[in-house]
């Protein structure tokens, strides 16, 4: 059975998705080969000096159910198809963030044998926070920037990003 | 009929799970609900670090190796310059050595509020998780106070610190240890009483003083099986022998007892670390090091959050080392889960596993 | 006992402390070397590692730290006077011997250490499991395994324990021969695949 709605219906529809998207977005942590500074900082935002959970934020522990992916760290060999599984098990529309300078450049591994590369190179990413490793404060307004980037148009959202092949 | 039921069921866990939060791969053989076989596949954070060194200078190392793992970060650092310092003969001032020391029992006491909260939560008593953690921001505003950086203190070069410890930041962490001891206090008095968490923790993951010895158990995980392993009491290194701790012993063997023995090691961490600012010594932070640092073989030893961080260096006299072994207490506390997890419920190996502090970062490299 | 690091001394210690692993592994030892204070190198022959760990565990000798391996690849002037390296010559494998890969075991007692030094020619790396005795030695193993190429007999799981699971064989990364390119082809092509 469908259910066709009007065109008013339709972009009212539309609004509440990006409501309910832009007010309660759920995250999912990645560790893709970070030394876990940003991990633990990634942690101590949802704790209650920082609080990222006011804005409506909620780490996750299911790819099924996220909007947003954190990732850290550069990708290593053995993490590099985990990744980008997560990346296709969660559902459109999705969004990256990369968190620290390993995530963003590859940091201090540039050149190990066993780092693949930076975040990017594996899978589109919509944020970028830098730091090694970002302060809390840095990874929530990141996250807000994002979420306030949710707000524009379809093609602005995405800008950067490319589908994964 | 009779051979179904013969058949193992096999439960993966990882690489990307809730529980924790860094990627391991674990595969646990059970009947029912009872664990009858676990093993563990690492690898998906090795980045190749110990290679890497051997392309990298001297100093270029000391960054790349404190980012083997942002918790301990300072004991790898640490670690490595003291390798390399006695390589090169070159004597630390005691000043440096004793900001050493409080560096290194700054980031203890973080790494064993971090590991309470994870463990607790990891029960399901996320209060605990919540609380620890907001007090855990005490001792990450000192550090960040003192050195600039909340996790990657990078408070090492080679031949001294770059940071030093004036009257008036002595008062603040003074300040900051006195309201993180009484909370201290109230947590032992948690984790020693709580009725429901007692449950998860009392008797689950025994092992005896000799099974420890055997699974070759590191650190509080060891101590807490009454294994007296203590690399700060055994061979004292930057100021320890002038500012001595106590070995936190406990009989227990089981969760429990690693709940106890972390939580007192921060007691001993707070009267050592203000002990050292009554009796700062004065004098330099730095001492002039080579560019080439002689030729020759060295071990150095020191006990990080989580045990005994062993590091073989091998120089050729050159620029560059020609061979970094990092050997991390991680790799040998891993033996506590498999050895420990038959017999077990499923539902306790997340805790187990807590239990031990595992760094995957520190152990793949 | 203060010796130069670089000076290997006869194996005969008879005055050696009674119960000290200088006079347990005595009849194997084919040289010492004391690099620093509280530091024993002891170089025996591969054969006989599993009888000197033995007798250091059933002494309750200290408990093993580490087990790590060095590649001398271009260093052969290192081993010139070495008696083991010398056996190994004899042994018929000389280009292998040219260049071997040196094997230590570490153990710690106290502030003491201890370390088992022996040669195993290059091309035919080969040494026995230790898990028998010590079974978290299994840990170490599989990193001789998979970083140094090192075949290790009787070890009960030779399986990849860092390495990503489609790294090529016979790629040995903590060689000194190992280039970056060796392993370049997976990396590119899995990206753009």
């Amino acid at each position: 059975m469908t259910i066709t709605l009007g065109e008013k219906w339709n972009e009212a529809l539309e609004q509440v998705k990006l409501w309910a998207r832009i007010n309660s977005p759920w995250a999912i942590h990645f560790n893709s080969g970070s030394c876990n500074g940003c991990d633990i900082e990634i942690l101590a935002t949802v704790t209650p000096r920082y609080d990222l959970e006011r804005f409506g934020v909620k780490l996750q522990g299911s790819p099924r159910h996220a909007d947003i992916l954190i990732c850290t760290g550069p990708v290593t060999l053995q993490a590099r198809d985990r990744l980008k599984r997560v990346y296709e098990q969660m559902p459109d529309p999705k969004f990256v963030v990369a968190v620290g300078s390993c995530a963003i450049s590859g940091g201090a591994f540039q050149g190990c044998y066993g780092v693949v590369g930076h975040i990017d190179q594996v899978i589109p990413v919509d944020a970028y926070i830098p730091g090694c490793p970002p302060r809390p404060e840095a990874i929530i307004d990141g996250v807000v920037k994002l979420l306030g980037s949710l707000k524009k148009g379809p093609e602005e959202q995405r800008s950067g990003g490319e589908e994964v092949k | 009929m009779e051979n179904e039921k013969r058949e193992k069921f096999i439960v993966p866990i990882g690489p990307q799970h809730p529980a924790l939060k860094e990627p391991g791969h674990f595969e646990f053989t059970v009947d029912g609900e009872t664990v009858t076989g676990a093993t563990v596949r690492l690898g998906y954070v090795h980045r190749g670090i110990e290679k890497a060194t051997e392309d990298r200078n001297w100093t270029q190392n000391l960054y790349l190796l404190e980012r083997i793992c942002g918790i301990c970060s300072h004991s790898h650092a640490m670690a490595y310059s003291l390798g390399v310092e006695k390589l090169a003969g070159v004597t630390v001032p005691p000043r440096a050595q004793a900001i050493r020391q409080v560096v290194a029992e700054m980031e203890r006491i973080h790494s064993h509020l971090l590991w309470l909260g994870v463990a607790a939560h990891e029960a399901g008593f996320d209060t605990l998780f919540m609380f620890s953690w907001r007090d855990r921001e005490t001792i990450m505003d000192i550090l960040e106070g003192l050195t600039g950086n909340r996790v990657n203190y990078s408070v090492n070069v080679l031949g001294g610190v770059k940071v030093d410890i004036d009257a008036e930041r002595a008062d603040s962490i003074r300040k900051g240890l006195d309201l993180l001891e009484e909370r201290t206090r109230h947590y032992l008095k948690v984790v020693t009483t709580d009725e429901t968490f007692l449950r998860r923790t009392r008797g689950v993951g025994f092992t005896t003083t000799e099974q420890a010895e055997a699974l070759g158990l590191v650190g509080p995980t060891a101590r807490a099986a009454n294994v007296a392993r203590d690399v700060r009491v055994d061979v004292p290194y930057v100021a320890y022998a002038e500012f001595p701790v106590t070995m936190t012993l406990d009989t227990g063997g089981d969760l429990e007892a690693r709940f106890v023995v972390r939580i007192k090691e921060l007691f001993e961490s707070y009267r050592v670390i203000r002990l050292i600012l009554d009796k700062l010594p004065a004098g330099d932070l730095t001492m002039r090091m080579p560019r080439r640092i002689k030729e020759g073989e060295t071990v150095s030893r020191i006990e990080a959050p989580r045990g005994e961080l062993f590091y073989f260096i091998k120089s050729g006299g050159g620029e560059k080392p020609e061979r970094i072994k990092v050997r991390t207490p991680s790799i040998n506390n891993f033996a506590l889960v498999t050895g420990t997890a038959v017999g077990h419920q499923l539902a306790d190996m997340p805790m187990i596993l807590a239990g031990m502090d595992p760094c995957f970062s520190c152990n793949d490299r | 006992m203060t010796i130069q690091a670089t000076n290997v001394t006869s194996a005969a210690q008879p005055d050696a402390p009674k119960g000290s692993p200088m006079q347990l592994l005595a009849q194997w030892t084919k040289g010492i070397k004391t690099p620093e204070i509280n530091r024993l190198d002891i170089l025996i022959d591969a054969a006989d590692m599993l009888a000197c760990v033995k007798v250091l565990t059933d002494a309750h000798w200290g408990y093993l730290i580490a087990i790590t391996a060095l590649d001398t690849l271009g260093k052969p002037a290192t081993y010139a006077q070495d008696v083991r390296w010398k056996a190994l010559l004899d042994a018929g494998a000389t280009q292998a011997a040219s260049s071997p890969i040196e094997v230590l075991y570490f153990f710690a007692n106290g502030p003491q250490i201890v370390t088992l030094r022996m040669l195993l020619a290059r091309e035919a790396a080969t040494i026995s499991s230790l898990c028998g005795i010590i079974p978290s030695a299994n840990w170490y193993e599989r990193e001789l395994i998979e970083m140094f190429g090192i075949t290790v007999v009787n070890t009960p799981d030779p399986t990849h324990l860092f390495l990503p699971d489609n790294w090529p064989d016979n790629v040995y990364p903590l060689r000194k021969d190992f280039k970056i390119e060796q392993i370049s082809s997976t990396k590119i092509e899995d990206i753009h695949e």
